[in-house]
């Protein structure tokens, strides 16, 4: 693979008018990398996606694709392939001819047995081999998000740009896509430039996560730093299957070791006071995942169950305290299903609780084995 | 039986397997159709049924409505006059206008269709304001600038100028088709290495047929049909089109009826020809299948 190549992000800003859709990005992308851009809409993700594809005009700062300065050139000569949200593919040709047509683009234009050869090879790769005499009408949704993506991988460009390839596709579809996706990326072994608004796809694809909001880069990140260790509320809240919990947390200094005080009682965080970074004056919040606690029926039992919601392996438990703040717990239906209005005990695992500082959502302590500081 | 009442009987039918109302409701759309039908009709089926008639029976009275000894000799008149020349000319002018309207006119209209520059709004309220001119009030300059390029009584010369009448419609009607198709066939087209040229040729324009098929026959219609301009603008028989010819027979020494309407008939038949040829691609839906949702 010749294709393999670096994405730099330098200072690139982007507006409309008085709209700012993208902040002074900075952003680095290392060769045969995956990585998402995860935001929800209005986030700058598709703007960053654009920015790179060409397909607008950066306002501030520099793209480099490998070495070269692509900031002012146009998406012909930047040597990218890109799988639309909805796969745009041309609706005048057929599966060959639109997989034949990024070869027959661009200079030199190969022969026509090796075009052949080439698409007849990406085809077989993704098995539409039977296809090729067909219209895109002609196909089901899944054949056409294929095509699409051989329309991509029949050059050997230097970075492969994906925008929500899979929105388009049913729940089941979507997740055999998203393992051959993942699998084709091992083969290719190419740079990734993906784009999608849901957590899962990204977690489960990507080697590193990069979470937009309000046209800022949240946090750059492995899936892994991004779930156990999120730098503000935003992010905590917007990776994982459920909602992270937030309670309003007030500080107990118990002889040096981190305690605080929430609706559901105290809680030791198991890591010293001085773990706690920044202006930790200020009121603060607790933020727990609800994996990351587990109910007692013993204990004082300060909160009652407001609703059960059963998931097929998990039970999802809504607990009211007296003040009115509610925590979602994930448990195992296996230990039975809590009656509503039965009072319980929460066990937070302090390994995962995060503070965060009540006014920014900034994250001020994390838990875990590696210490206690949040990243620098 | 009177024709009413068997419409009304096969109306009658068709209720009983129809929802109701639908019976009704055909009736009155056959009605309303037959009535328009014949209101555009009737003056080009009379044109033909007389350019049938012998000379001295086309202005009988009272008239009838086929002709009772039919005869080709107005036909054979008009061919004879050198029609083929006049049909040869108006087809070259005609042609050579569609492809110069169609192809500037998609040029132009990509551009303002897709493409952000200074200006863009200007010129094209400038666009629409130009296709309020009237033709009419154009001749004379038009005439002076032709004869100051030495273009007056040449086919290009006319060439230019339907060109130039039609051009403004042209790039609004595909502006607008333009902005139909989905924008992000054409980023891909880009991104797959397509400059904005080669974008518009292997993706728009195949995927605009409709479009392009409706101002054609939009500029075809009106070159083919010009009598006004080609008259002020030509003089000799070699540059004469044929609706130029048609009017050469409401002559010095009175009207000659049957080889007016024979040319007449004749001048019809190639739109005619045209549009049923084409009937096809004004549906759209080609683009169907390419974006999803």
């Amino acid at each position: 693979m010749t294709g393999m190549s670096t994405v730099t992000f330098r200072k690139v800003a982007k507006r409309y008018g008085p709209v700012t859709a993208l902040e002074a990005l900075d952003l680095h992308v290392e060769a045969g990398e995956f990585v998402s851009l995860l935001g929800p809409s209005g986030s700058g993700k598709t703007t960053t996606l654009n920015l790179l594809a060409g397909l607008i005009d950066a306002d501030e700062g520099t793209i480099l694709i490998g070495d070269r300065d692509v900031t002012h050139l146009p998406p012909e000569r930047r040597d990218l392939a890109m799988v639309f949200q909805n796969y745009a593919l041309y609706p005048h040709l057929t599966v060959f001819e639109n997989i034949a047509f990024p070869l027959e683009s661009r200079k030199p234009v190969p022969d026509a047995r090796e075009i052949r050869a080439r698409v007849e090879r990406v085809a077989e790769t993704l098995g539409i081999g039977a296809l090729m005499a067909r219209y895109p009408k002609e196909i089901s949704g899944g054949q056409q998000q294929r095509v699409a993506l051989g329309r991509a991988m029949v050059r050997d460009p230097r970075v492969f740009l994906l925008d929500e390839p899979l929105s388009n596709l049913d729940a089941r579809l979507r997740i055999r896509m998203r393992r051959d996706l993942k699998a084709l990326h091992a083969s290719l072994g190419s740079t990734i430039v993906y784009v999608t608004h849901d957590q899962s796809e990204a977690m489960t694809l990507s080697s590193r996560i990069a979470i937009f909001d309000k046209g800022r880069l949240q946090q750059l990140g492995t899936p892994a730093a991004i779930y156990d260790r999120p730098v503000n509320l935003f992010v905590a809240n917007f990776v994982g299957d459920r909602e992270t919990n937030v309670l309003a947390a007030e500080p107990v200094a118990t002889d040096g070791r981190l305690a605080v005080r929430t609706a559901f009682g105290l809680v030791d965080l198991d890591r010293p006071a001085s773990a706690v970074r920044g202006p930790a004056s200020g009121p603060l919040r607790l933020g727990v995942r609800p994996e990351a606690m587990r109910l007692d029926p013993a204990g004082d039992a300060p909160a009652a169950v407001v609703l059960t919601e059963l998931a097929g392996a998990d039970l999802y438990v809504t607990l009211r305290a007296a003040g009115g703040e509610e925590l979602v717990v994930r448990a195992d239906p296996r230990d039975g299903v809590p009656a509503i209005g039965q009072g319980l005990t929460v066990r937070l695992d302090p390994a995962r609780v995060h503070l965060f500082d009540a006014e920014s959502g900034v994250a001020v302590s994390h838990g875990g084995s590696d210490g206690s500081s949040p990243n620098p | 039986m009177t024709a009413s009442s068997v419409i009304l009987r096969s109306a009658a039918r068709e209720r009983s397997a129809l929802p109701p109302g639908v019976g009704r409701r055909l009736l009155v759309r056959w009605a309303v159709n037959g009535i328009i039908a014949t209101f555009a009709l009737f003056p080009i089926l009379w044109g033909l049924s007389s350019s049938l008639k012998p000379a001295d029976r086309i202005m009988e009275f009272p008239p009838r409505l086929l002709p009772q000894t039919p005869t080709l000799e107005h036909y054979a008149r008009v061919f004879g006059d050198g029609a083929s020349g006049y049909i040869l000319n108006s087809i070259l002018v005609s042609g050579a206008t569609v492809l110069a309207t169609l192809g500037f006119g998609a040029l132009a209209g990509y551009a303002l269709a897709r493409f952000d520059f200074r200006g863009r709004g200007t010129l094209m309220a400038l666009t629409v304001a130009v296709m309020s001119i009237p033709v009419a009030s154009l001749l004379v300059p038009t005439f002076t600038l032709l004869s100051a390029a030495g273009l007056i009584d040449t086919r290009l010369g006319l060439v230019l100028l339907y060109t130039a009448y039609q051009l403004p419609v042209v790039i609004w009607m595909l502006y607008g088709y333009f902005r139909t198709l989905p924008v992000e066939i054409e980023n891909a087209a880009r991104i797959d290495g397509c400059t904005p040229l080669a974008t518009l040729r292997k993706v728009v324009l195949p995927l605009s047929k409709p479009g392009l098929v409706a101002a054609a026959l939009f500029v075809l219609v009106f070159a083919w049909n010009d009598f006004v301009v080609a008259v002020t603008m030509t003089s000799s028989e070699a540059t004469r089109t044929f609706p130029v010819a048609i009017y050469f027979y409401l002559g010095f020494y009175g009207r000659e009826w049957g080889p007016l309407l024979a040319a007449s008939i004749v001048s019809i038949v190639p739109i005619v020809a045209v549009f049923i040829a084409l009937q096809r691609h004004f549906m759209s839906g080609l683009t169907g299948g390419g974006v999803k949702g």
